[in-house]
């Protein structure tokens, strides 16, 4: 029975302390000179879309929930946040050479289509990221605009 | 009482280290050009640069040995040491149609190579990232030269009969998008260099 407790009392410790680690955030001031809005004529409409359904991963700026202030919660979001910086951020769009920019709008365009972005496990919490048929086809329609 | 504490304390650090380590990898990511930049030894500049193409050729052809032999681990670390080589490039002795070639097609490397390391299991989404390589590796060598007699080989059913090509030193065909599936299907022809 001691034993027991103990270990409760070790797992409430862990978990306190653990809420003491807490990753750097990525909320860069602005502005962003080189965001995408900069480099392409961007319908009000399709860049209201992008913020609202993929700039907390793919931007300078993320907006963070509640829970990425409870550990481990936040932990797993900054990685998921790392990364998807790392494969696409639209503030620093205007960098990347023509052909990366090209490629990024491509794959945008086939992840839209395969339903692949944005990810379930963040529609799930982020009503604003669940895009209808029209919204998701104005970006296809950008989308296609700028590559045709 | 007091063993419990430290056992607290110890496995906390242990938390901070790994979490340090994770934020410590992305630092690395952030930091690459810098370590890009590392004077080298004094070599005339067209040795530097194909030595620098001559790596990212190298792991390239791994990455497609080890794809036509259905083999995800191989091609992970293949890439994972392409990546690596895209962030190392001594760019001090590129010409300037050089230097713009290969900025055009760093990034686009450097991720290709980082994706295919991050999915063993995922063997179709490690060709995806090498149909993209693939290009821009052929850019890379038709600027600099490969170093060595490459031939280009073709796909026409990948993607949808879209079709894709690889680079290899032989002219048989071992599809790198089939795999054992269709490992001799395609064609292949001389780069003419
Ligand atoms: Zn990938």
């Amino acid at each position: 029975m001691r034993m027991a407790k103990m270990i409760l009392l070790l797992l409430l410790l862990i978990v306190i302390g653990i809420q003491f680690i807490r990753p750097a955030r990525n909320r860069q001031p602005g502005p962003f000179p080189a965001d995408i809005s900069q480099v392409y004529a961007l319908p009000s409409g399709v860049q209201q879309l992008l913020q609202q359904a993929c700039y907390d991963c793919h931007s300078n700026q993320t907006h963070y929930p509640w829970y990425a202030s409870v550990q481990p919660a936040g932990w797993f979001l900054q990685q998921h946040v790392s990364a998807g910086r790392r494969d696409l951020n639209f503030h620093e769009f205007a960098a990347y050479s023509a052909k990366r920019k090209q490629r990024k709008l491509k794959h945008m365009r086939e992840q839209l289509i395969s339903g692949r972005m944005p990810p379930d496990s963040y529609k799930w919490l982020h009503p604003e990221a669940r895009l209808t048929t029209v919204q998701r086809d104005s970006v296809i329609r950008w989308i296609d605009s700028v590559l045709q | 009482m007091k063993r419990v504490f430290i056992s607290a304390a110890v496995l906390a650090t242990i938390a901070f280290a790994a979490c340090n380590s994770g934020s410590q990898h992305e630092a690395n990511a952030d930091s690459s050009a810098a370590v890009a930049t590392t004077p080298a030894a004094t070599v005339t500049g067209d040795i530097k640069t194909t030595g620098a193409v001559n790596t990212i050729v190298d792991d390239y052809l791994k990455i497609k040995d080890a794809l036509a032999n259905d083999n995800d681990a191989d091609a992970a670390a293949a890439g994972k040491a392409l990546a690596a080589a895209v962030a190392a490039a001594d760019k001090s002795g590129f010409t300037p149609e050089q230097q713009q070639i290969f900025a055009a097609n760093e990034a686009e490397l450097k991720e290709h190579g980082e994706h295919i390391s991050q999915n063993t299991g995922n063997i179709e989404h490690q060709r995806e990232h090498f149909a993209e390589m693939s290009e821009d590796v052929m850019e890379l060598v038709k600027t600099f030269g490969g170093g060595r007699t490459l031939y280009k080989g073709h796909c026409p059913m990948y993607n949808n009969n879209k079709g894709a090509d690889w680079l290899t030193t032989t002219s048989e065909v071992k599809n790198p998008y089939m795999g054992a599936k269709m490992l001799a299907c395609g064609s292949v022809e001389e780069l003419s260099k």
